[in-house]
Parts: C-alpha cells; structure tokens; sequence
C-alpha cells in the first residue's frame, strides 16, 4: 500500500467522525442553549439516517472494512438504530466494480498462470460486485460453466488499516460520549468475521458442509467448488442459476407455487439451524435461487456460523414457550441461549417476550418470527441496557426475520414450528 | 343443573375447558401441570368437567339416530421400536441416548399437538346439508380443539403433556443430557414436499383441509396408545428406571387424558359421515365418501411405508450408540433377537368399496 492511500484513508475516517460528532452533538447544545429538552426515541430518527448517509458517503469512497463494518451494523440491529441500519442495506447493491485488469492480475497472481491456461472464456463484466470481491461468469476448458469470486487487491492490508482506524476512532469515541454504544467488543468481533469472510478456502468449507448436509436431497443445491483452482482470495464455482426467489410471477409462470417454495425454504433453514447447528446465516434473496423443476439454490457461505450445542433446543423451546405463554419457560429458554440481565431479574425476559407478541398480528405466538416480531425484540433489548443477547441469537433472530420477509414477499408464512414437522 | 332425560348437547367455551376441583394439583419435575387428584388420590384429567360428558351425549345421539361411531381397528397400529424388551435390553447395557431421545421427540410431539387450534375452521353450517346444532362438530371451534391443545402442550404456567413427558424421562433416568441430535432426528430424512395434489378438490379448500387434519390426528392419537403402553412397561421397571413408580404413574396419567381426544375426533368425523357436504360447484357427496377416504389414505401411508423408513433411520442410531460398551457384537446380536415381526394387515376398513 501506497503511503498516500494510507494517510488520505485515515484522514477520510478521521473526517467521517468528525462529521458525525456534529450531525449527534450539534444539534443537542443547540437545544441546551435555547433551554429544549433534548430528542428522544424515533424524534433521533432523521438524525440516524444523516448520520447513515455520511457513513454510507464513506463506505463507499473507501470500500473494504468499512463497508464490511456497515454490513455489520445492518446485522446488528439489537444495538443499532434501524434509521441507521435502513440507509446502509444499500450497501448490498451500491458497490462499484473494479476494471478488468485488476482482476486479471489478482487470478494471474493467484493461480500462478495466465487465465487462458485456466479458463476458456471469462467475462470482462462482472455479473456482481460487493465489499470485499466481485464475481464473473467463465467457463474452463472442458466446458464446464463458472462462477468467479475474486477478492479486490490490498484488501487484507486496508482492511487492518481501517480496524486500526475505527478502533482509535472508538476509543475517542467512548471518551467522550457519556454513554456509548458497546463499540469495541463489536469491532472485536467484526475483526473476527472479517478475517473468516476474507478466507475463500473457509467460505469452500462451509459451502461443503452445507452441500453435504443435504447430500440425499435433490431439492437442494449448493454449487460444487473447483478446488484445483480455488485459493484464498479466488474462488471459482460451479455457475448455477434460476428464478430470484422473491419474484413470484416468473413462480407461476413456471409451475411452481410459491407456497412450496416457502415451505422448502423453511425446511431448508430450519434443518440447518434447529437440526445440524451449522448454518447460513445470510439469507437474503439476492443469496437464493429457485430452478424451473423447484430446486432451490443456495449461495454465499461466507457468513456461516456454527451453533453451541443445545442452542437448536433452546430456540424450539422459546418458540414454545411463546406459543403456551409459559412464563416461566420463557425464563428458562432465555437463559438457556444464554441471554443474561445484569441484576439477575429475570422478569425483563418476560417484557421482551410479551412486547414480541404484541406485534405479531394476532397476538399469539403461532411459530413464525415475523420481521416485526423480530425488530421488536431488538428495540426492547437495546433500550433496556440491563440485558445482554447472545450474538448467536442475533444472527439467528435476523435469518428468521429474513425468511419471514421473503415469506410475506411471496404471500407466505414462514412457520418455524411447521417446518419442524408440527403441521 | 343437569336432567336425567334430557342430556344437554350444547356447552360453552368455558365449559368445555373447565376442570373439577382438585384436592391435590400434579406436579411433575417440579412444574405444575394440569389434572390434580381427587380426597381418594385418584387422579382426575384436566378440562374434562364437561367435556367427557358431552361427548358421551354427542355420540349418543349419532347412535340413537342409527349412525356409527367410527373405529380404527387396533391391529393396524405399527409396533413400537425399539421394543419394550430391546429398550430394557439396551438401557441395562447402560446405552441410554436412544432412550432419552426416543422420550424427548415423544415430548416435542405431544407438544406439536397444539397446532390443531390453529386449524381455520370454516362456516360448518353453510357447507354441510344437514343441521350441526348440538353437536361435536358445532363445538370445535369453541372449546373442543382449544382443550385439545391445552392438554397436549401445556398452558400458562401449568404443564401438558410435553412436560409430564419430560418429567417421566427425567425421573426414570435421572435428569439425562439431551443428545444433540434430537431435533434432526425428529425432523427425519428431508424430501421436497411433494406437489400437493388435493384428494377432494370439489370440496371448501378449508373444510377439507380441516377433515383431513382431523383424520391424521385421530390416526395418530390411536397409535399412540401403543407409544403408553411401551413408555409404561419401560419406565416402571425398576431394573431400568430410578423412579419406577413416579414415572410410570406419569404416563398413565397422560394415558387417560388422551382419551377425550380419540373420543371427540371420532365422534366428529362420524358426524360429517352420516351427513351431506356441499361441493363448490354446487353439488353434493356423501360425508362418509370423504371422511373413509382420508382415512384410508392415512392409515395406507402410515402403516405401509413410514414404520419401515422410521424403523431404519432408528436403528442405525441405535447400532452406533451400542457401539461404545464392551462386547457391542454380542449386545447388537441380543437386540437383534428380540425384534418384533409385523406386517400391516391388508385392510384399512375403510376402503373406498366400503364407502356407500
Ligand atoms: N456460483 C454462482 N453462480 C452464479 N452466480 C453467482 C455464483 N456465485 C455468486 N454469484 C453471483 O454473485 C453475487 C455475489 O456473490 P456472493 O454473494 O457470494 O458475494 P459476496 O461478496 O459474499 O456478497 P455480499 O458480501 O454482498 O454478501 C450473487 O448474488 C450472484 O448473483
Ligand atoms: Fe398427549
Ligand atoms: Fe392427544
């Protein structure tokens, strides 16, 4: 890396924050001097989407870490504002490509020969472009059809960087805002997700684990990887294809009820989550295709994650819990997946559960977690400091809340407790 | 309250879900589950004030009036595997996961009961010819499924029948660790649901829907008769179970809440099959045509394939637990041994040449 772009890095997060510090504190002296109570709750919300923007201006200026970190943040909705978390989804789509030579240099580099060697045809476009690799369609010599993921350049070295940035920023951050968001075990953690989504060969293995999990199932497909051409930072797979899952008329036009489609994709998540423990954790319809003869397609390991053992019980007996409206089983569940109150009153458990119910539209738990539902409990753990939610969870919570959308997308429900085989 | 002529025939909600006083609540592993005992110690099930009552009215009526009361023969009820002498076997050889797992899926789906209340019953009265009034099949809706689910699943702080379950397992076997698999092993194989292919299609999407629930849920309540039985001889053997008594006692009480359950769904599907449904095109079939229908296809599909496929998934589990004793060849051979033979009788009774 280049010392300019290492100084005009740091100077552009240094600036994001100094941005940021005068959309939140400007107007909150202001109010003080003209003797206003300060903003609260949904008030902050134009706030949160100025401040989203500026983030956003960044992400995108900068690529990489940032725009991994805002990623992030839009999976970590028990401790973000969702104004925030609305203006950087964008980030799924927004990003800009990278020339042609620059991914021809990075495979060169990688495969150790020139691309003809490897491959009979590869676009110049790239079919998608995201935070951290973009992907082209190709084909190898013995005709076989491929998809590309190839890892932008200097990613890794930027990366650290920007963790190094955001961390200084964090710990400026925590000094002076009396009570700060838990920033820095989040940037710990994120560090951690990073340098797994980094590894192609790990985001292989997970692919392979899930491939394998529903080997005997052919309504399942999962690309196969060529390994011999797979390294750390190229990943070439099996090109696969089909209808965008949330698009319900091509469905039809093709036979195929979307109703069972929602039923197999519940089934599908459901297996991995409540059965193996060991999941996608990335759901979004952009991850998922459905195949003219109702294969569904599934892509993009680089989130997975592994389960504690028990915690595929400890969701089931939530569920239920809610379902009977068994207080005290609600308890046990939430501790069980391991959420912990700092004064040890448990009754805060109760709230969160009851406050979910309340949003879902006929008051009773009936084994979906709808995005609402889930939404809710964000809002009640990240208003009520005393409780702490497992990060596992939260990943969880926001798959379920993922596959209700598609669900209700599709005019569906996405029933966990029937996918399990009660219905 | 109460004539001795005229039984009543029609109930309230509340009715339907009331209890008798009990002199002494049940408590299962420490939860308060529902039914209690009676001054003589005599345990009394739960919502069954009215309810067993009413149905003996209810199927009563359907006699007086010359109908059957429907009756699944017994002979078509899949053995349980393991057995009860492979399961003793087994836990004498201290291989216990295949027992506490068995146990626990048995729990999750007696708690999976629930979902009958979230059945959509349609406007019964508008889709069947003949008047509903006073009967079973008028009172779903209100009280009949809604106890149902109570019974099964637990409500509010008071245990069903997955807690009493659970208390029997871990009474028996001394609080075991659950083996992680449990919910793949419920879930079983995965296959893409195949394309649903409507056996009624002139029929309210709803009502058969509705039917067809009925029937699998009353198949199942009445094979589950042998899952008792099994949990009973196991768990009260003082050889395999540290609390004999207590937990055998457990599944007895569950036992005889089940008996409601049988009752009022074969009473209400021989009410839809002494009279007349309204198709959507304005014609008419014969209850008994559907009702005998989605009851042979069930007991079909449950007796032909699914023992045989639930038996191999099972056992492959069981071979792989037995795995860690000292001498697991002689172990697999003495199971082996004790298996039980069974084939499914040819007839369900309810053939479509039965139906008239
Ligand atoms: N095997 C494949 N066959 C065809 N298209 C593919 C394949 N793999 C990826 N794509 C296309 O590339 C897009 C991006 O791929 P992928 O989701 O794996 O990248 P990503 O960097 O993890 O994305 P993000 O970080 O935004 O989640 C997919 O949405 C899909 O359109
Ligand atoms: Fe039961
Ligand atoms: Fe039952």
């Amino acid at each position: 890396m280049k010392p300019w772009t290492r100084i005009r890095r740091s100077a552009l997060v240094a600036r994001t924050v100094a941005r940021l510090w005068l959309i939140y504190k400007v107007p909150v002296y202001t109010r003080r001097l003209l003797g206003r109570p300060a903003l609260k709750g949904p008030e902050l919300d134009p706030t949160h989407e100025r401040a989203a923007k500026v983030v956003l201006a960044t992400a995108l200026a900068m690529r990489g870490v940032i725009i991994k970190s805002c990623q992030f943040i839009a999976t970590r909705s028990d401790v973000f504002p969702p104004a925030f978390i609305e203006e950087l989804k964008q980030l799924h789509d927004a990003v800009p490509a990278k020339p042609f030579a620059v991914v021809k240099e990075t495979i060169e580099q990688e495969l150790g020969r020139p691309i003809p060697e490897v491959f009979a045809a590869l676009d110049e476009q790239p079919v998608a472009a995201a935070s951290l690799a973009q992907v082209h369609l190709g084909r190898l010599h013995d005709g076989r059809e491929v998809a590309v993921k190839v890892q932008y350049p200097d990613i890794e070295e930027i990366i650290q960087l920007d963790i190094r940035n955001m961390k200084r920023a964090c710990r400026v951050y925590e000094r002076f805002e009396p009570q700060p968001l838990p920033l820095m075990p989040l940037l710990n953690e994120m560090t951690k997700h990073i340098g797994f989504e980094l590894d192609f060969l790990r985001e292989a293995d997970s692919a392979d684990r899930v491939r394998e999990l529903f080997k005997d199932d052919d309504g399942v497909k999962v690309p196969e990887i060529h390994r011999e051409w797979s390294t750390r930072r190229v990943l070439v797979m099996e090109k696969v294809g089909g209808m965008k899952i949330t698009d319900a008329a091509a469905l039809k036009a093709a036979g195929i009820d979307p109703a069972d489609v929602v039923q197999d994709l519940m089934a599908v998540w459901v297996r991995m989550i409540m059965g193996a423990g060991f999941f996608q954790a990335d759901p979004h319809p952009g991850n998922l295709f459905v195949t003219k003869d109702r294969q569904l397609v599934l892509l993009d390991f680089g989130l997975s994650k592994e389960l504690p053992e028990g915690f595929g019980l400890g969701i089931f007996e939530l569920m239920f819990s809610m379902m009977t409206r068994s207080e005290a089983a609600m308890i046990r569940a939430f501790q069980e997946l391991g959420f912990r109150t700092k004064t040890g009153d448990t009754s805060h458990f109760v709230q969160i559960a009851r406050r979910m119910l309340d949003r879902s539209e006929t008051g009773r738990f009936e084994g979906e977690f709808t995005e609402e539902m889930t939404d809710e409990m964000f809002d009640a753990v990240r208003e009520d400091p005393l409780v702490a939610i497992p990060s596992d969870f939260v990943l969880v919570g926001r798959s379920f809340g993922m596959l209700s959308g598609i669900a209700h997308t599709l005019g569906a429900r996405a029933n966990v407790l029937q996918a399990m085989g009660g219905g | 309250m109460t004539s001795h002529a005229e039984p009543s025939l029609t109930f309230s909600e509340d009715e339907l879900l009331g209890s008798r006083k009990y002199d002494e609540p049940l408590i299962a592993g420490g939860v308060r589950c529902h039914g209690g005992f009676d001054e003589d110690g005599r345990y009394h099930s739960p919502r069954t004030l009215h309810r067993t009552p009413a149905i003996s009215a209810w199927q009563d009526q359907l006699l007086r009036s010359g109908h059957d009361v429907i009756e699944i023969s017994r002979a078509l009820m899949p053995p349980q595997y393991p057995n009860v002498e492979q399961a003793k076997l087994l836990l004498r050889h201290g291989v216990r996961d295949p027992m506490v797992r068995s146990l626990t899926i048995i729990s999750i789906v007696e708690g999976f009961g629930a979902v009958i209340r979230d059945v959509r019953v349609p406007e019964l009265a508008e889709l069947i010819v003949e008047p509903i009034d006073g009967t079973a099949l008028s009172h779903l809706r209100h009280g009949l499924f809604e106890a149902h689910a109570r019974d099964e699943a637990g409500y509010e702080d008071e245990g069903g029948h997955k807690q009493m379950w659970e208390a029997a397992r871990d009474l028996a076997l001394e609080h075991p660790k659950i083996p992680g698999d449990v919910l793949m092993r419920l879930m079983g194989r995965r296959s893409r649901a195949p394309k649903r292919e409507r056996p009624f299609p002139q029929l309210d999407e709803k009502l058969e829907r509705m039917l067809a629930m009925m029937a699998q849920v009353l198949v199942i309540e009445v094979f589950a008769e042998g899952t008792f039985q099994w949990g009973i001889d196991v768990l009260s053997d003082p050889e395999v179970s540290a609390e004999p008594q207590a937990a055998g006692d457990m599944v007895r009480y569950i036992q005889s809440d089940e008996s409601p359950h049988v009752e009022y769904l074969r009473t209400a599907l021989s009410e839809v099959r002494a009279r007349t449904l309204r198709t959507v095109d304005g014609k008419q079939i014969a209850g008994c045509k559907v009702v005998d229908g989605l009851l042979h296809d069930m007991l079909h599909n449950l007796t032909r394939n699914r023992p045989r496929e639930q038996r191999e998934d099972v056992r492959e589990s069981m071979i792989a637990a037995m795995q860690d004793v000292a001498n697991p060849t002689s172990l697999e051979e003495e199971y082996e041994s004790l298996a039980s033979a069974w084939t499914a009788p040819a007839q369900t009774g309810f053939e479509p040449s039965s139906a008239a």
